[in-house]
């Protein structure tokens, strides 16, 4: 992506400003490395939320232990920063104890496949109406940069000298297989269409995944960088049909490609809509409705 | 005849599959649908079939006791093999009931009436034979069984009739029919045979009350205090011994419009609790010894997060899978101290089946009061065991309720979650509270939430979590330590915690009966631990006694540790709860040999 006219600073805070999304942002400053993806995510975020309209006392955002895991703090919405590996299941408890709440969780790829992978099949087929925002950057940043179970094979961190030897995991297979109801893919460096992403991803009623690939700027100088991210990715084909899992299966095993764009979306009922219906079988009312626009 | 107090004691002994629990459970309804009072506890082995050993005893009194009986006054052997070992816990001229034409010749040696001894008054009935006659098959041996116990003691007829329809209630019409006429059968042959022991059953005591009275074990205690304290959400993972909690609130909760949800783990378990607890709601998980290892990180998550949740934990055999059908109290030390870092929480161990409803419903008041995890520790023997017990008409529970973020406050100062008090309990904002928007996080904060790790601020942030625990020693509706017994200056105190408090108090009054003077104490609230009532208790006994179902003595450490009291311990690891007579040796030998001999004298 080539700047074709400058832009003045004082032009982009104007804009900012009067965008609506710093209502949504703390006033706490974000302790994360410059060019980092996840200043696109909290832009996103942040623009999703203003556009869809949702009381700041109506968000939650959990995050684990990562470089996510300050997230919540930049945020002007309820926050929980949790354990590592135990975002999703603590979204779900926030969930089910509120049904009005629209949950967010953030969270990197080895706080969600590493320690956190045994919850991810779970929270996918039993359809906990949160969303999950995976940040992709083949590495673990916050401890300085070793081996994760998105790692390209042959890739040298501190802990992997003599080269990863783990074959990296395909999560948009895996979310597909686990029965997720949304699943899709955004890029950091391409910011409006990851807010976009975000907006589909946080209006979907159900489990909504969105994986985000990004470099880390600082301790991956050679893998997984913008600039060879910004060859790689491709939109989703026209075509593309998101109602089918085949279809949709297909395009995440083409990994040399990272396509772009709502894989798979499919309305069926949340969790909390089996727990209500039990109450109603066992014949009680239940307490709380799911509300949400 | 009315001034009979009956104590009976009747022991089941029988193969998986012999239908022992089964005939154990129609006893305890029968008579307590008559009107008894009833304690009982099962055995059983870990596996679904096989062989393996069951025994259910029943104590059935007319007055108040804490425990099972020492002795067996009725011991019923369903199967030989297994019921030979029991023969010596028969108290002297109690009685023995015995298959004595079982289906196929009994090996020499071993058959049950060969090893019974002087005093011991044998029954033989042919089970079979009864059975086979009175239902043309054999597999009512059972309830033949029972019957003849009925018939033999004069027990009321109806109430087992009542008991048993009720047991098959969901079953044919027919295995209904066919378990009456067993139980007929053998309570005819019961009636006719002359009894040679002096047992008696008198009537039971205040029958008006009696009516008020439910017979339930410490797990059903505990979701009943759940249900009444309003729980709202419960997540968790099967487990024995406390998997039934679950299962009944899997019933009872979606009528309540209540949401219960089994997870992949327990560690999800205790994560989604946490998780309800920061959104508001009332929530709980139950578990056992190693999914209560697995649960400890996010425990000292919600220590520091400051989260209301309430986690039950019924301890068994360890460590790692351990004995997980037999009982123990092993698990003081990770309710008390578990997890990393200095994560002061609440622990309640409930001494008794009503202790398990109190504990329960408080246990959800507290976690809201302190904003923190609270455990309720129990253990197989309690999770399992039955009581009689009364329950008010309207439950004591408080509705939910916390101290709330100050309505007044100004609108350009942001909210602090955890804002240092005087007591040490902060206004809590939920989700979806205006206003009360902040981040709670397991990193070291300032009072409004942001991650803060200077010295200054990590002291004040420890003392108050600390500090806020302090009142739960005061929290009204709950006894945190009770002294029973003797007062003033003892030569024994026998000091106790959870379970082991019905046997120390059993050991306690017989021991007073030799003239010892003595007292127990139970513990209830072992974190905080109510220090200075146990240290007043400590200074009026001359000798104290720590008994415990485990090794070293955990609960004997924890007060040694914080009182630096030297105590005499007490350890058993048999996975069963303790021998009354054991325990009476024991206070007699502390007491001194020659002072409770004078005294007895």
């Amino acid at each position: 992506m080539s700047i074709e006219h400058p832009v003045y600073l004082e032009d982009k805070l104007e804009q900012i400003r009067t965008s609506g999304r710093l209502h949504y942002r703390s006033k706490s400053l974000p302790t994360w490395c410059p060019g980092c993806g996840y200043y696109s995510m909290t832009e996103g975020v942040t623009w999703a939320l203003n556009e869809i309209g949702t009381a700041n006392e109506d968000v939650v955002v959990v995050s684990g232990i990562g470089c996510a895991s300050r997230f919540p703090f930049f945020m002007e919405t309820y926050g929980f920063h949790t354990l590592h590996g135990r975002t999703l299941p603590v979204a779900t408890g926030i969930k089910l104890a509120n049904e009005n709440l629209t949950v967010i969780v953030v969270g990197g790829d080895g706080d969600g496949f590493a320690i956190g992978g045994g919850h991810i099949p779970h929270v996918a087929r039993r359809n906990v109406d949160i969303t999950y925002l995976l940040f992709d950057n083949g590495i673990y940043g916050l401890t300085k940069g070793q081996v994760s179970p998105t790692s390209a094979l042959g890739f040298k961190t501190p802990t992997s000298p003599f080269q990863n030897q783990d074959e990296p995991l395909n999560p948009l297979a895996m979310l597909l297989a686990y029965g997720s109801s949304w699943v899709g893919q955004a890029y950091a460096g391409r910011p409006d269409h990851l807010a976009e992403m975000i907006r589909g991803a946080i209006k979907h009623r159900g489990f909504s995944y969105l994986h985000i690939l990004s470099p880390c700027v600082t301790f991956d100088k050679t893998d997984r960088t913008y600039r060879r991210l910004d060859l790689e990715v491709r939109d989703l084909p026209d075509n593309h049909d998101s109602r089918d899992r085949l279809a949709a299966m297909s395009e995440a095993s083409t990994t040399d490609r990272p396509a772009l764009g709502v894989f798979y979306n499919e309305q069926r009922r949340t969790l909390g809509d089996a727990l209500d219906a039990v109450v109603e079988k066992a014949g009680g009312v239940p307490r709380r409705l799911a509300v949400r626009q | 005849m009315n001034s009979v107090q009956t104590d009976v004691q009747i022991a089941v002994c029988g193969s998986a599959g012999d239908g022992t629990i089964a005939v154990g459970d129609i006893l305890k309804r029968a008579m307590a649908r008559a009107g008894y009072r009833v304690i009982a506890f099962d055995e059983y082995p870990a596996e679904i079939r096989g062989f393996g050993k069951c025994i259910a005893r029943t104590r059935i009194t007319t007055g108040q006791v804490y425990s099972m009986k020492p002795k067996t006054d009725v011991l019923v052997a369903l199967n030989d093999g297994h019921a030979i070992p029991h023969v010596s816990e028969v108290r002297d001229f109690g009685a023995v009931i015995y298959d004595s034409a079982p289906i196929a010749a009994v090996q020499e040696g071993w058959h049950v009436s060969g090893h019974l001894r002087p005093g011991h008054l044998p029954y033989g009935l042919p089970m079979r034979e009864i059975s086979e006659q009175s239902t043309s098959a054999n597999r009512s041996r059972n309830i033949v069984a029972l019957g003849f116990v009925a018939g033999l003691y004069r027990l009321p007829r109806q109430a087992f009739i009542e008991a048993i329809t009720e047991k098959f209630r969901t079953k044919a019409e027919e295995v209904t029919k066919t378990n009456v006429a067993a139980f007929n059968a053998g309570y005819e042959r019961g009636g006719e045979t002359y009894r040679f022991d002096k047992l008696e059953f008198g009537p039971p005591a205040r029958r008006a009350r009696s009516s008020l009275s439910t017979m339930m074990t410490g797990n059903h205690a505990i979701v009943r205090g759940c249900l009444e304290a309003g729980i709202e959400t419960f997540f968790g993972y099967p487990i024995t011994p406390a998997t039934s909690i679950m299962e009944r609130l899997a019933v009872e909760m979606p009528k309540h419009g209540a949401r219960l949800l089994q997870t992949e783990d327990e560690i999800a378990a205790i994560s989604a609790t946490i998780g309800a607890g920061f959104a508001g709601a009332r929530s709980a998980t139950a578990t056992s010894g190693p999914g209560f290892a697995l649960m400890t990180e996010m425990m000292g998550l919600g220590v520091m997060a400051e989260v209301p949740a309430v986690i039950f934990v019924s301890q068994r055999g360890g460590p790692s899978t351990g004995m997980p059908t037999k009982t123990e109290q092993s698990d003081l030390n990770i309710a008390v101290f578990g997890g990393h870092g200095d994560a002061k929480r609440i622990v309640l161990a409930p001494t008794n089946v009503e202790g398990c409803w109190r504990c329960a419903g408080r246990a959800f008041e507290m976690a809201e009061a302190y904003q923190v995890p609270v455990v309720v520790l129990v253990d197989l023997y309690l999770s399992n065991r039955y009581e009689t017990v009364v329950f008010p008409d309207t439950p004591p529970f408080l509705p939910k309720s916390w101290k709330p973020m100050h309505r007044d406050r100004q609108a350009d100062l942001p909210y602090r979650r955890f804002e240092l008090t005087t007591d040490g309990v902060s206004p809590r904002a939920v989700p979806g509270d205006v206003g009360g928007v902040h981040t709670a996080t397991g990193l070291e904060h300032n009072e409004f939430g942001r991650p803060n790790d200077l010295s200054d601020m990590h002291l004040q942030m420890t003392e108050k979590r600390h500090g806020k625990l302090n009142a739960a020693l005061k929290h009204p509706g709950i006894t945190v330590c009770k002294r029973f017994g003797d007062t003033g200056k003892v030569d024994v105190g026998v000091l106790t915690w959870g379970s082991t408090f019905g046997e120390a108090l059993e050991a306690t009054i017989l021991a007073r009966e030799d003239g010892i003077r003595c007292a127990a104490m139970k513990v209830v609230m072992l974190s905080p631990l109510p220090v200075r009532p146990i240290l007043r208790f400590l200074n009026d006994c001359k000798v104290v006694v720590v008994p415990e179902l485990n090794y070293e003595g955990q609960f004997a450490n924890l007060i040694s540790g914080a009182l630096g009291r030297p105590v005499k311990r007490f350890n058993r690891v048999t996975g069963k709860p303790i021998d009354v007579i054991q325990l009476l040796q024991a206070i007699r030998g502390a007491a001194g040999k020659r002072k409770w001999r004078k005294s007895a004298a």
